[in-house]
């Protein structure tokens, strides 16, 4: 599957940006070289991890087998794959909106905190009686509203204090989290004798799963459809070209009278409305409560799938889908190979290195 | 990337997701039989930290371990740092699918992630160590604990006679019931012999942040407390600080009187290997379900099997202590025995058990108050 | 002891992690590199400096070995922003992942039982010093960790404004291409910056396990790696600054601490939100100066987020 990522192609896509190698007529050679990189850093990756097994005592190719066959040979591995995807999915394109716009979000885990919180704020607000759809629909509303204001705070501070975006979010994080230990150990806790969570939300307003057979649920069409709406968005609207042309050149931007601070304002809050539906997908459709470990590393996981997928929204699912099968595949290192699970930390952080500095040719001058 | 390729990947990504709908049709829910879990051969623990972390997560790994000698066929399947969240029940269905038949699910915020396994597993027995089932416990589950704050009620008497400044020092995370038990505990030990003597509260957010630990202790013993016990999963770091201060400590999870011998006091330490071996052998007999272990089991002073038991006494706690703490764990044996007789006000003056009243151990596994002594709030 | 005396004595002794760390991204971003990873740095001190300490009795050796990790994995992270290009708020995270896992690998038997470390520092009075009213108390009763900030603080300023080096890499991420016409290189002198940066983080992670917390656990930096990175910015990028502001932090750390010890009822969770919320206040209310003062390199990654 490594081999299928490529750069940009498509004229349409690839238009705003800058450095694209062209693949045009001679550029086949090229292509292939780059597929040869692709495939050369995911190899590498996997060696040095496997030498590390080595160290730890197992035997890599046993422990490899063992983790595909984990989480690809039975049906609840499979599920929980595509049940982890879709928040990375949509922390992925919180961080690639943004990026359009030249701004760095590092903040989508406190995004998604700040998400599920406003999910349960929805259903307390709205009370139980509703209708599931309706409630389903406030939680949706309100994840959204929230993410935007919560990463609006980090926007405007740089748009009326010229704070940096990447320290703000990153500092914003930890507020979220002290947000929601307040929410669920103090005043939305459900019982004050039981476990710190709020209370589990009523059974209509669960998303609904795809099939009957299968515990997927909707999020990751709610991610796919996202993707393409974000795609669509900033390769086919007035908004999207301008977003990449400030995020190209502000002082450009500035003389061709767009409005950049709208632009860093809107990109930025609209990452954080992705960011605040993945915090409510991960409530209404796997935790169904707030605790403690609410979202735990999913934003920063998901930082780390936009740069893996060079920050374009189609990559992003297959980027996904690889850290959301680490995540799942995690749990056979222990049980299989007696490898503490967060050695999968080292394997995903070795593909990022191989990735950000082995798939471009680019080199610094001395 | 060119839309052919995106195509190609996409319906790549949507065949999986077909083939695991294929998968899923051989799975369905039915009933508990009333054997569940019979003749079990592969057990498995997951833990919500590291299994030598000198702590709670070690007291598990041990007494997992300890199950070998006595169940030489059965396998032990363990997993460490398990989140409290739904990400716990993929790890329960990994066990399963390797053929665990009895799960262990050993963190207090492990149980919602249990019930769902419980209910998807009808011929698993899951057990969850800790919390309470507050609605009717299925079949194929039950809840066990220990009562900790005995044997911290008695550690208290230690700490109340013996500290010099009548402050004593907490330690904790959050304040969850079993934590506010075992400080109310703590500090009621204490005035029993001592009437003078405060426990006061500090909450380090974490059940293991050895910095944030560092800060807390160091704080309480500024603010003059002279002895330092604790309720976090790593203890380390608040016994080192009160040591380096000359400070006393009571332990909690394991014996570390090696580290502080001199100013060692007692504690409360763990041994979950007979309470364990009860609960394994009903599983394997195939008579768990309806059995006393089939609810919220309780156990202490008083059934015997308390897996928290005192820890050995350090050079300062004197003869007539020792005398006073026996004579104390002897009163809690018995049927109306309990750190919480009442008359019993919170610190705020409002009387929380009656005059003469002795609460049950559900009761003392609700609390939300501290008593008349302990400065800090649950808030 | 006084409220005050005892939350900012503890906020140095606190602080003190959180000062080498900013010590050492002051002297990365002074070379125009950003360094998220110096989080992880702390970590890989944090353990190298406990398993020297405990292996070999000596936690002075600990020190040096906990510097040599974090340099280390800072040198990856210069490896793939300056001779790769790499974005550098990417690679900064993904050597936090780095550092997570291997430490937490590497790291288990350190973790509670068997290998265990007594205490590394002991507290030593500075003679005379301490006898000073009030300041004595805060400043000169702590241990040999603590004093070597201090005394790191100058030398970082000296290095860094008073030596050709300093000068070199202060270049680096001011005007980055007169050093190429006088035939200096970039990528080098930022490699050397960033590396040091990240010695000095490892010291920061070293006096967490040995000097402050005595214990070493997985994932136990917490953040103040990103407090760190956070206040080189609100520092203006001054040693000298970098060390009142550590010092704040650590206050605003000890203060919850100090009221939650004297029977104040406080909310738990809004004094752990509280050192960054400062940090936020704080750089919101200076917010412009730093802008206009950042090194130019600096700002030419802050204001554009380079595709990598």
């Amino acid at each position: 599957m490594t081999t299928l990522i490529e750069p940009p192609t498509s004229p349409v896509e690839a238009a705003p940006r800058k450095r694209v190698p062209a693949i045009t007529g001679a550029g086949a050679q090229r292509a292939l070289l780059v597929t040869a990189r692709w495939v050369g850093a995911f190899a590498g990756a996997l060696a040095l991890f496997g030498i590390l097994l080595m160290i730890k005592g197992a035997n890599p190719l046993d422990a490899y087998a063992a983790m595909f066959r984990l989480a690809f040979g039975q049906q609840t591995s499979i599920d929980e794959i595509f049940i982890r995807m879709a928040p990375l999915v949509l922390g992925a394109l919180a961080v690639a909106v943004p990026a359009r716009a030249g701004l760095t979000n590092v903040g989508g885990e406190g995004q998604i905190i700040i998400g599920g919180v406003a999910a349960c704020g929805a259903t307390r607000l709205l009370g139980e009686d509703l209708p599931g759809g309706v409630l389903i629909i406030g939680m949706l509303l309100a994840a959204v509203l929230a993410g935007a204001l919560w990463a609006g705070i980090a926007a405007a501070l740089r748009l009326f204090a010229g704070v940096n975006e990447a320290i703000s979010t990153l500092l914003l994080n930890f507020v979220a989290l002290n947000v929601l230990l307040y929410l669920i150990y103090q005043s939305w806790r459900e019982s004050p004798t039981g476990q710190p969570a709020t209370a589990e939300l009523v059974d209509g307003a669960k998303l609904p799963l795809l099939t009957a057979s299968s515990r997927i649920n909707v999020g990751i069409v709610i991610a796919l459809v996202l993707t393409v709406l974000v795609a669509v968005v900033l390769t086919r609207t007035r908004w999207g070209f301008q977003v990449s042309v400030a995020g190209g050149n502000a002082e450009a931007a500035r003389r061709a009278g767009l409005n950049v601070p709208k632009l860093v304002l809107s990109a930025l809050m609209i990452g954080g409305a992705l960011a605040g539906v993945a915090g409510m997908i991960i409530f209404a459709g796997t935790e169904y409560k707030l605790r403690d470990s609410f979202g735990y590393q999913i934003g920063y996981t998901a930082f780390l799938v936009c740069w893996l997928a060079r920050q374009r929204p189609f990559p992003i699912l297959l980027g996904a889908f690889l850290m959301a099968t680490l995540s799942v595949a995690k749990d056979s290192l222990q049980l299989d190979s007696q490898i503490p699970g967060y050695a999968i930390y080292v394997l995903t952080a070795l593909i990022l290195m191989a990735v950000l500095g082995f798939t471009t040719p680019r080199k610094a001058k001395v | 990337m060119s839309n052919r390729k995106t195509t190609a990947l996409l319906a790549g990504l949507a065949l999986i997701a077909a083939l695991s709908g294929c998968a899923s049709a051989s799975e369905s829910g039915s009933d508990v039989k009333d054997d569940a879990g019979k003749g079990v051969t592969k057990i498995g623990f997951i833990m919500v930290g590291p299994k030598d972390d000198y702590g709670y997560n070690q007291a598990v790994y041990e007494g997992s371990q300890a199950l070998k000698a006595d169940f030489p066929d059965v396998e032990i399947l363990t997993a460490e740092n398990v989140p409290e969240d739904d990400t716990a029940a993929t790890t329960m269905e990994q066990m399963i699918s390797k053929g665990a038949k009895l799960i262990f699910a050993t963190s207090y915020g492990h149980l919602d992630a249990a019930v769902k396994v419980a209910e998807k597993h009808p011929d698993v027995i899951v057990l969850q160590q800790g919390n309470t089932i507050t609605t009717d416990v299925p079949p194929n589950m039950g809840t066990y604990f220990g009562t900790v704050y005995e044997p911290m009620y008695l550690a208290g008497i230690a700490a109340g006679a013996s500290t010099k400044s009548d402050k004593l020092g907490y330690v904790y995370a959050f304040p969850i019931p079993q934590t506010i038990a075992n400080i109310n505990a703590f500090e009621r030990g204490a005035r029993s012999v001592n009437p003078d003597v405060e426990t006061i509260t500090a909450a380090t957010g974490s059940w293991c942040d050895p910095s944030a630990q560092k800060d807390k202790a160091a704080a309480l013993l500024k603010a003059g407390a002279d002895v330092l016990t604790q309720h976090q999963d790593c203890t380390a770091t608040v016994i080192n600080t009160a040591k380096e201060a000359g400070a006393m400590t009571v332990g909690y999870h394991a014996d570390a009187s090696a580290l502080t011998p001199d100013l060692w006091l007692t504690g409360a330490v763990w041994n979950w290997g007979p309470l364990y071996k009860q609960l394994v052998q009903k599983v394997i007999d195939g008579t768990f379900v309806g059995s006393e272990f089939n609810a919220n089991y309780r156990v202490g002073f008083k059934t015997g099997t308390n897996p928290f038991v005192l820890a050995p006494y350090g050079p300062l706690v004197s003869d007539d202590t020792k005398a006073k703490i026996e004579a104390a764990k002897a009163f809690l044996a018995t049927p109306d025995g309990s750190p919480f007789v009442g008359p019993l006000k919170d610190n705020k003056g409002k009387e929380q058990v009656a005059a003469g009243v002795v609460p049950t151990y559900a009761e003392n596994d609700a609390m939300d108050y501290f008593v008349d002594g302990v400065i800090g709030s649950v808030k | 002891m006084s409220l005050p005396v005892d939350v900012l004595a503890a906020g140095v002794a606190g602080g003190t992690s959180i000062m080498f760390a900013a010590l050492g991204e002051t002297i990365g971003e002074r070379a125009g590199v950003i360094n998220l990873g110096i989080e992880g740095s702390m970590l890989a001190g944090a353990l190298g400096a406990y398993v020297v300490a405990v292996e070999t009795g000596s936690p002075w050796t600990g020190v040096l070995v906990g510097g040599i990790a974090g340099a280390a994995l800072a040198a990856v992270h210069a490896f793939l922003v300056v001779w790769r290009r790499a974005n550098q708020m990417a690679s900064g995270l993904t050597v936090l992942f780095l550092a997570l896992g291997l430490t937490a690998l590497f790291g288990v038997k350190y973790v509670g039982s068997g290998k265990k470390l007594d205490h590394a520092f002991d507290v030593w009075n500075v003679p005379v010093l301490h006898d000073l009213p009030v300041v004595g108390q805060i400043l000169f009763e702590h241990n040999a960790l603590v004093y070597l900030g201090f005394v790191t603080v100058p030398v970082v300023w000296f290095a860094l404004f008073k030596t050709r080096i300093g000068l070199l890499v202060r270049t680096a991420g001011e005007r980055a291409e007169t050093l190429t016409v006088h035939g200096y290189s970039v990528p080098w002198l930022r490699t050397l910056a960033v590396t040091c940066g990240g010695f000095l983080a490892g010291i920061g992670g070293a006096y967490l396990s040995i000097g402050y917390a005595n214990a070493w656990r997985e994932n136990m930096i917490q953040g103040k790696g990103f407090i760190a990175v956070a206040l080189v910015i609100f520092a203006v990028w001054s040693p000298v600054r970098v060390m009142a502001g550590a010092w704040l932090f650590g206050c605003a750390l000890s203060l919850g601490s100090a009221l939650q010890a004297r029977g104040y009822e406080v909310n738990q969770f809004l004094l752990q939100a509280l050192p960054f919320v400062l940090t936020l206040v704080v750089l919101t209310v200076i917010g412009r100066r730093t802008l206009s003062s950042s090194p130019a390199e600096l700002k030419k990654v802050f204001e554009n987020a380079e595709t990598g």
